[in-house]
Parts: structure tokens; C-alpha cells; sequence
């Protein structure tokens, strides 16, 4: 512990003994000559940093701060920008899938149509065909019947002549024929029977 | 082994170290020839007297000097090339740019004022910056107890700081003080920054109490340019004594050659404070106060 009381003692020495010459007093005396230095080298500092440094410094940070802002700017525009792109695009789009969809469903009316009118034209044009062939049919009964009617006169006529060896007058020739064809039933061949 | 037993045991070790050391050389009595204080002692190295005026260059002044040439080669060197994608020094430039231009600066003066003072208290603390710094390099500067090298005598290494000697922070105060005063009269009149000198709350008070007060405020003030100069140099100097008495000098003046060991890793951690936050903080402390000062001046209200 000797050396902790030399150490407080030495401390002491050194803060009293301020008046001597190898005291620390100069520790606290300013000197006007060194102030004047410090006067001098601190104003040319000063002066030299504030007339390049400085401005420089600040001119490169302002310009650092502007392109950074322009950057910002630019990339803010760039993004409304795609976004108009983006909402145009998708507009576009629905539009188009409008437009699809109108085309598609317009087709598919169109091809409705085309198939009810071919029906229907078909339909037509098979009841045309039908009836022309049921006119063709009756026409052609008519004519049959017609013909038959006559083969049956002639042979009823002749027949009869056979029979009573005599010809036949108009009168009873007609009379002839009508009984004849009352007799024959001519109902299956009627197509009103049909 | 956890880490806990391995700092006991190297902490056993060093103290087995010391007390060997106390063993071996023991104590050689207390040496007087040793001043510490006279490794802040400048001698003048080219003479100067101008009439009363010693305007020798001396330590002090080749510190100055070094702290203003590194002060402007620095700032200059990189104004030059700053670039618009900055590398790890121009960051810390810049960040220190910024902290002198909008912290210190911006905070405590108004825009006007700001843009007037900008560029003293931003020197103000780039340089006492520099100025502590290379407190904390040894170079060869102590000519009173020159190394002899081949037949050349050269000077031994010491750390010696510019702003360890209370001229340096005094000379700033002092233009420091006059500047505030003079921004605090030219803004408001001689009589009415005086009258602001006054704390509000006090208006409805006597002549005599008002008196007193103001008598305070002018103590206050005149401490002032003593508060200032002296944190910044007491700082510095409790540093550089710090290190020396751990470094070795304490060892020396008692004789005690234990004592050099047990102090010397004290010695590496004072080192690191002082260089790590004494130095930045004193410097930024000396010029925040400033501009504090400058914008109490200026400002309408107390």
C-alpha cells in the first residue's frame, strides 16, 4: 500500500507546485504568440474549406439528393405509366372478350337459324314433294278410274250385245252402263276414302 | 473450460506476473528528476520574437499545423472526387459533413444564420477533430530527450495534442464568444440583448432583484469562455496524462516496475476510449456549444 500514498502524494506535488519553475503552471498559462498561430492556421482552414470544400461537398450532395429525387420521380412516372398500360391492356382485353364472346354467341344464333330455316325449307320442300306426289297419285287414279269406267262400259256393252244379240240404243246403253256401275263398288279406289 | 475460468485463470496469471516482477526489481525509490508534466512542455524550436511577442514555432504550432494541413487535405481530397456512388470514406466524410451541417448547424440557428455559420463551426469541428486525432499518433517530437541513433540524434516518440494546451481552446472561445455577442447585438440592439439575457418570469420583479440577476447572467456569461476552453483541454490533457501514467509513467516516477505491468493494459483501453469517443465527442461538444450559443444570441425569445 506504500506506493498508493506516493502516487496521491506525487499528485499533490505536481498540482502545488505551480509556482516553481518545473511546476505545471505553463499547463494553464495561455501564450498570446501561440493563440495568434492558432488564430492564423485556423483562419486558413477555414478559409480554404469554405471556399472549396464545402461548396463542393455540398454541391455534389445536393446533386446526389436531386438525382435521387429524379429517380424516385422518374420511377414513379414509369409505374403510373404501366399501370395506365396495365388498366388499357385489361380493358382491351374485356373488350376483346366482349367482343369474342357477341362474335361466338352472334354464331351460334346465326348457325341456330341456318339449321331451323334447312329445317324448315325441308320440311317444306318434302310436304311440296309429298303433295305433288299425292296430286300425281290421284291424278293418276282418276285417269285409272276413268279407265276403267270406260273398259267397264265397253265390256258391259259388249256383253250385253253378246248376250241379247242386239245393239243397244243410246238410251238403254246408258241405262246399261249406270246399273253396271252401281254394282261395281269403286270405294277402295276412291282416295277421298283413303 | 468455460470462459469464466479462462479469464480467472489469465487474470491469475497476470497478477503472478506482477507480483514476479515486484519480486524480481522491487522498488527503486521514488525518482523527482521524472516530470510528467513536461511532456507538455513546449520548447521553441525556431525562435520568434516580435517586440513582446514570442511567436516561436514550437510543438504546438507543428501540431497545429499538421491538424490544419490533414483538416484541409482531407476535406479537399475528397470534394474532389465525390461521386455519385460514394466509397466507405466519403460515406464517413459525408456523414461527418452532414453531422456539422444539420445537427450541429442545422439544429441551433435558424436558416439564415445557419448558411452565415456554417462554414466556422463545420471547421470548428472538423479541425479540433484532426487536432485530437494526431494527439493519439506518437510521433517524433520530443527534441528534450533525443534517441541517439548511429550518431544522429533523433527525437523520441511522444503523443502530444494541440488542444492539450489551453491557449488552442482558448483562442477558439474567445472568437467564439465575441462572435455570439456580436451576432446576439446586430440582431436585436445592445440594449434589448442585453434586457435577453434576463430569464422570463422575472419581468414583474424589483429593480434590485432584476440587478442581481443580470449580474449573474454576466458571471454566467464570462464563465462561459472558461467552460468551453477548459472542457475541451482538460479533456484532452486527462487523456494524454492517462496514458502516460499507464503507458509507464507512474512506473517510473515511483520506481516501482510491478506497477508499470499491472497499469500497462489500462493503458490500451484509456487508448481506445479516448480515440474511439474523447476525441469525437470533445470536438463535437466544442462546436455543438457554439452554435448553441450563436442561436441563444439571435434567438426572440430567452
Amino acid at each position: 500500500m506504500e506506493f498508493v500514498s506516493d502516487i496521491s502524494q506525487t499528485l499533490v506535488l505536481a498540482a502545488t507546485e505551480g509556482g516553481e519553475e518545473e511546476g505545471g503552471s505553463f499547463l494553464v498559462s495561455p501564450g498570446l504568440g501561440l493563440m495568434i498561430w492558432t488564430l492564423l492556421v485556423f483562419g486558413f482552414t477555414m478559409w480554404v474549406l469554405s471556399k472549396v470544400a464545402f461548396p463542393r461537398i455540398q454541391e455534389a450532395l445536393d446533386k446526389r439528393a436531386k438525382l435521387i429525387a429524379d429517380s424516385i420521380e422518374s420511377a414513379e412516372r414509369a409505374k403510373r405509366e404501366s399501370e395506365e398500360l396495365t388498366a388499357e391492356y385489361r380493358a382491351r382485353l374485356s373488350e376483346a372478350r366482349k367482343q369474342a364472346d357477341d362474335i361466338v354467341s352472334r354464331a351460334r344464333k346465326a348457325a341456330d337459324t341456318a339449321k331451323t330455316q334447312a329445317a324448315e325449307e325441308g320440311r317444306e320442300k318434302r310436304e311440296e314433294l309429298l303433295a305433288a306426289a299425292r296430286r300425281d297419285i290421284e291424278a293418276e287414279t282418276r285417269r285409272s278410274l276413268e279407265r276403267i269406267r270406260k273398259e267397264v262400259a265397253d265390256l258391259t256393252v259388249l256383253t250385253t250385245e253378246k248376250v241379247a244379240r242386239k245393239s243397244l240404243d243410246d238410251a238403254d246403253h246408258k241405262k246399261l252402263v249406270d246399273d253396271a256401275l252401281a254394282e261395281v263398288d269403286f270405294a277402295s279406289l276412291s282416295p277421298e276414302e283413303r | 473450460m468455460s470462459t469464466k475460468w479462462k479469464v480467472l485463470l489469465g487474470f491469475a496469471f497476470f497478477m503472478a506476473v506482477v507480483f514476479a516482477v515486484g519480486l524480481i526489481f522491487g522498488s527503486d525509490g521514488k525518482k523527482d528528476s521524472f516530470q510528467p508534466q513536461n511532456e507538455f512542455k513546449l520548447e521553441p524550436w525556431i525562435p520568434i520574437q516580435i517586440g513582446p511577442l514570442d511567436m516561436s514555432i514550437n510543438k504546438a504550432v507543428l501540431y497545429l499545423l499538421l491538424a490544419s494541413a490533414l483538416t484541409v487535405g482531407t476535406m479537399v481530397w475528397i470534394s474532389r472526387r465525390m461521386h455519385s456512388k460514394p466509397n466507405r470514406t466519403q460515406t464517413a466524410v459525408e456523414l461527418a459533413y452532414d453531422l456539422t451541417r444539420n445537427n450541429i448547424t442545422g439544429n441551433n440557428l435558424d436558416r439564415k444564420m445557419s448558411l452565415k455559420w456554417f462554414p466556422f463551426l463545420a471547421t470548428l469541428f472538423f479541425w479540433i477533430w484532426f487536432s485530437n486525432m494526431i494527439g493519439y499518433l506518437p510521433l517524433p517530437t520530443n527534441t528534450a530527450h533525443p534517441v541517439d541513433i548511429l550518431g544522429v540524434e533523433v527525437p523520441a516518440f511522444a503523443l502530444y495534442a494541440a488542444t492539450a494546451n489551453i491557449s488552442i481552446p482558448l483562442v477558439l472561445t474567445l472568437v467564439v464568444w465575441f462572435s455570439y455577442h456580436f451576432e446576439g447585438v446586430r440582431a436585436k440592439g445592445l440594449f434589448p440583448y442585453l434586457k435577453g439575457w434576463l430569464p422570463s418570469g422575472i419581468e414583474d420583479m424589483n429593480f434590485a432583484f432584476k440587478a442581481f440577476v443580470f449580474v449573474i447572467e454576466c458571471i454566467s456569461q464570462l464563465v462561459r469562455v472558461i467552460s468551453l476552453s477548459v472542457r475541451l483541454f482538460a479533456n484532452i490533457l486527462a487523456g494524454h496524462l492517462l496514458l502516460l501514467f499507464m503507458g509507464g509513467g507512474l512506473a517510473v516516477l515511483l520506481g516501482l516496475a510491478a506497477l508499470g505491468v499491472l497499469t500497462f493494459p489500462m493503458a490500451f483501453v484509456f487508448y481506445v476510449f479516448e480515440v474511439g469517443l474523447v476525441a469525437t465527442l470533445q470536438a463535437f461538444i466544442f462546436a455543438t456549444l457554439s452554435a448553441i450559443y450563436i442561436g441563444d444570441a439571435v434567438a426572440e425569445s430567452h
